[in-house]
């Protein structure tokens, strides 16, 4: 029995070897698995962000007073909101058309003298809404210029008072709220999703397409150890692809690792098994490479990114699509490395991500290599 | 037709018409296909349109009321009733609510401390504190600002109330009256729907057009029709143009399920949006020739894609806004297809824009998509020769 061991791990190793080759001879794999994965964090830390430094505004002021004027400089003057045109409400959205102008700022007659007079000094603020993320800001920004503003005329001795209930807000595990902190482990699923279940479903359909899957089992090779030779660089790939992400973002953001190496090694590899074992069920089920890269990008990377939990939080979704996530195995894995990297959570907080997993894992080789044997038979 | 000479080629019209029927029957013969080209789009759109939300509400918080008077309880209860925050319980102490935000049970920790309903009504200065779970910035950004709004008009207010009491005239008052142009509400659907609509679009016409070439090249079935008398442009074109139908019905079937079950308005004229999808199609399918000219095998041609695909959607402003990049990617995003697209279908969805405001997107698509093309054809012709 030992010996026939050593011989099915001997082909086992053939396989593999062979396969090696074959990423090896064709750069774009390797760049997809090892070094898209660089420039992605690159871009998402240094070139991605929602925050706008600056959002273009057109001015109107029809009260030309001194506190009018003092209202717009005080408005403008960071250049958080920039002054690009001045024109009013009537020709704001040809602005907004051509995003030129992101809101239009109009301060009405009467301004100065509703101020002098104690009254409620009104201004409006048109914003162009179809953005909602640039919206939201807008709306803040606006706000809290505004309230300064407010703040300052209630003269010296008012606005230095403190205020009467202070409000002191602590941020654990990412207190300065780097968004590289948020994406990164979530990014990081996401290429391991890619690599385990497209590059094995598309190797695996090319070799149903062109026949040759037929003459490899006429080879003394069994076929469970063809299939386990085929999947194996692919494994290989995604754990150095986990550690690559896991390591530059630790250089280049100071992503920390709070909690245990080997649970996130752990986490990593029984993700990439799943992942492996649903990108063999989706090559047999495909047949060729074409319908197999559809299907995969269809049951793979869309709910990777959309039901992960990774950028759009889960919370905030409809119940459906809640229960729906909870069979995309990307979510466990988006949150058991959240919680081993920034919080430093071990297994009596993640055990049910782990348990996750593992069902997933085994439901989906158990249904792949009976729809194999099918397949074959 | 002469006999005797060699016989001469079918006209133009013919061949191509040709070898349209012929893409057009293989693509639509296979079921599958056509599901993942025509279904599977609406499929994400739908879930996507489902998925995609922007606003935090409902962020899971403890309270830690140390007071336990009838004022703290009823800050509490106020600050909670926002949507914003929701209550998931108690806790005796900081600690113990830490732990809660450790095992991810809840995001957010409101600390009331002992003394805080006396200091309130004598007017002495108070502390609350707030503890967030990091993780995830935005929402902890969120939850804090609901916070500190809470108790920053409660401050406001009851300053104003002192100055009455004591007779003193109201201080001066500036009100923001915010108005939002075309989506008052700031749904994320209408705003989303039109950059999946172009996502998608890269997804089934340049993998598609890529990995279909590659598998003719690797089959050896593209040599053996160029033995025929059909010209390989007109080949070219007859292979091309299904995916411009597809692309075009999958544009109008979005756009329909994006109207009918996500309210998303078409304001503007969808004579330019059928011009933009045509020649957006024009650059997508062009870089999928491209990437089936320097792939050997399906396979090489999917990495291709894909290469391109990823960068291409990051930098569209689909997911985060252009103006919020660094100003070199600002220039990169000038080279893609993708980001004119995106500002066509916002523009004329939602804020009805036409030709006279979205001309500079449309000329740029045109000059990017002649480009491709051209690039992609010469490389074709030479692969063949």
């Amino acid at each position: 029995v030992n010996d026939r061991l050593r011989r099915s791990l001997v082909r086992i190793g053939a396989m593999a070897a062979k396969e090696t080759q074959h990423v090896l001879r064709d750069p774009r794999t390797l760049y997809m698995s090892l070094g898209m994965p660089v420039v992605l964090l690159f871009l998402f830390g240094y070139g991605l962000s929602f925050d706008l430094d600056r959002i273009p505004i057109a001015v109107e002021d029809r009260d030309r007073t001194e506190s009018s004027r003092a209202l717009v400089d005080a408005l403008t003057a960071s250049g958080e909101l920039e002054e690009v045109a001045r024109a009013g409400a009537g020709e704001a959205e040809a602005l907004f058309r051509r995003g030129e102008a992101l809101a239009a700022l109009v301060v009405p007659e009467g301004y100065g003298r509703d101020l002098s007079a104690r009254r409620a000094a009104r201004i409006q603020l048109l914003v162009d809404g179809a953005d909602t993320v640039v919206a939201n800001q807008v709306l803040s920004k606006a706000d809290a210029l505004v309230r300064a503003e407010a703040r300052r005329l209630l003269g010296p001795d008012l606005s230095r008072r403190p205020p009467p209930v202070q409000v002191q807000v602590f941020t654990l595990y990412n207190p300065e709220g780097r968004s590289a902190l948020y994406l990164v482990p979530g990014l990081a699923v996401y290429l391991l999703a890619i690599t385990a279940v497209l590059l094995t479903a598309l190797t695996i359909a090319g070799e149903w397409e062109r026949g040759s899957m037929e003459q490899l089992f006429a080879s003394p090779v069994g076929r469970l150890e063809i299939v386990l030779g085929k999947l194996l660089p692919y494994l290989v790939l995604g754990i150095l692809e986990l550690q690559l992400v896991v390591a530059f973002g630790a250089v280049a953001f100071d992503l920390p690792i709070r909690g245990s190496g080997p649970l996130l090694f752990a986490f990593g590899v029984l993700f990439l098994v799943g992942m492996l074992g649903q990108g063999l069920l989706v090559s047999v089920v495909a047949k060729n490479q074409l319908v197999a890269t559809q299907a995969g990008a269809l049951s793979a990377l869309l709910p990777s990114l959309l039901l992960s939990g990774m950028v759009f939080p889960i919370e905030n979704m409809p119940s459906v699509l809640q229960a729906l996530s909870r069979i995309v195995p990307a979510r466990y894995l988006v949150h058991a490395l959240r919680g081993v990297l920034l919080k430093g959570n071990g297994l009596d907080v993640l055990w049910p991500d782990l348990v996750a997993l593992l069902v997933f894992a085994m439901a989906v080789i158990a249904i792949a290599t009976a729809r194999f044997q099918r397949r074959l038979a | 037709v002469s006999a005797g000479l060699a016989p001469s080629r079918p006209s133009a019209r013919v061949q191509l018409a040709s070898v349209f029927r012929k893409e057009v029957f293989q693509t639509v013969r296979d079921r599958r296909v056509m599901f993942l080209l025509m279904v599977a789009p609406l499929v994400q759109t739908v879930v996507f349109g489902f998925a995609v939300d922007f606003d935090v509400d409902r962020v899971p918080t403890v309270v830690v009321d140390l007071d336990r008077t009838a004022e703290s309880r009823e800050h509490a209860r106020r600050l909670l009733a926002d949507r914003t925050l929701a209550p998931v319980g108690a806790a005796a102490g900081m600690a113990e609510a830490e732990r809660a935000i450790d095992r991810g049970d809840a995001a957010a920790a409101l600390l009331l401390p002992r003394g805080l309903g006396a200091d309130l009504l004598a007017g002495r200065p108070a502390e609350v504190q707030v503890v967030l779970d990091g993780t995830d910035p935005n929402r902890a950004i969120v939850a804090g600002g609901a916070v500190s709004r809470y108790f920053g008009e409660l401050g406001e207010r009851m300053a104003r109330e002192r100055l009455a009491a004591r007779g003193l005239p109201e201080p001066a008052r500036i009100e923001l009256v915010p108005r939002l142009a075309y989506n008052p509400e700031l749904r994320s659907p209408p705003f989303m729907v039109p950059g999946i609509a172009a996502m998608l679009l890269v997804i089934v016409t340049t993998l598609t057009s890529a990995m279909g070439l590659a598998r003719e090249r690797e089959m050896g079935t593209l040599e053996q029709v160029l033995v025929t008398p059909v010209r390989p442009l007109l080949l070219l074109v007859g292979k091309m143009a299904p995916f411009v139908v597809i692309g075009v019905v999958d544009v109008m079937l979005l756009v329909g399920v994006g109207t009918w079950l996500f309210d998303i308005p078409i304001r503007g004229s969808p004579l330019v949006l059928l011009a933009a999808t045509l020649v957006y199609l024009m650059t997508t399918l062009g870089v999928g020739l491209l990437i089936s000219t320097v792939s050997a095998n399906q396979q090489q041609a999917f990495l291709g894609g894909f290469l391109f695909a990823m960068p291409a959607i990051l930098l569209s402003g689909v997911m985060t806004p252009i103006r919020a990049m660094p100003d070199w990617l600002q220039l990169v995003t000038r080279l893609n297809p993708l980001r004119y697209f995106v500002e066509v279908m916002r523009g004329v969805l939602l804020r009805g824009a036409g030709l006279a405001d979205l001309w500079p997107q449309l000329a740029a698509l045109v000059v990017l998509g002649v480009a491709i093309l051209a690039v992609a054809t010469s490389r074709f012709h030479k692969r063949l020769a």
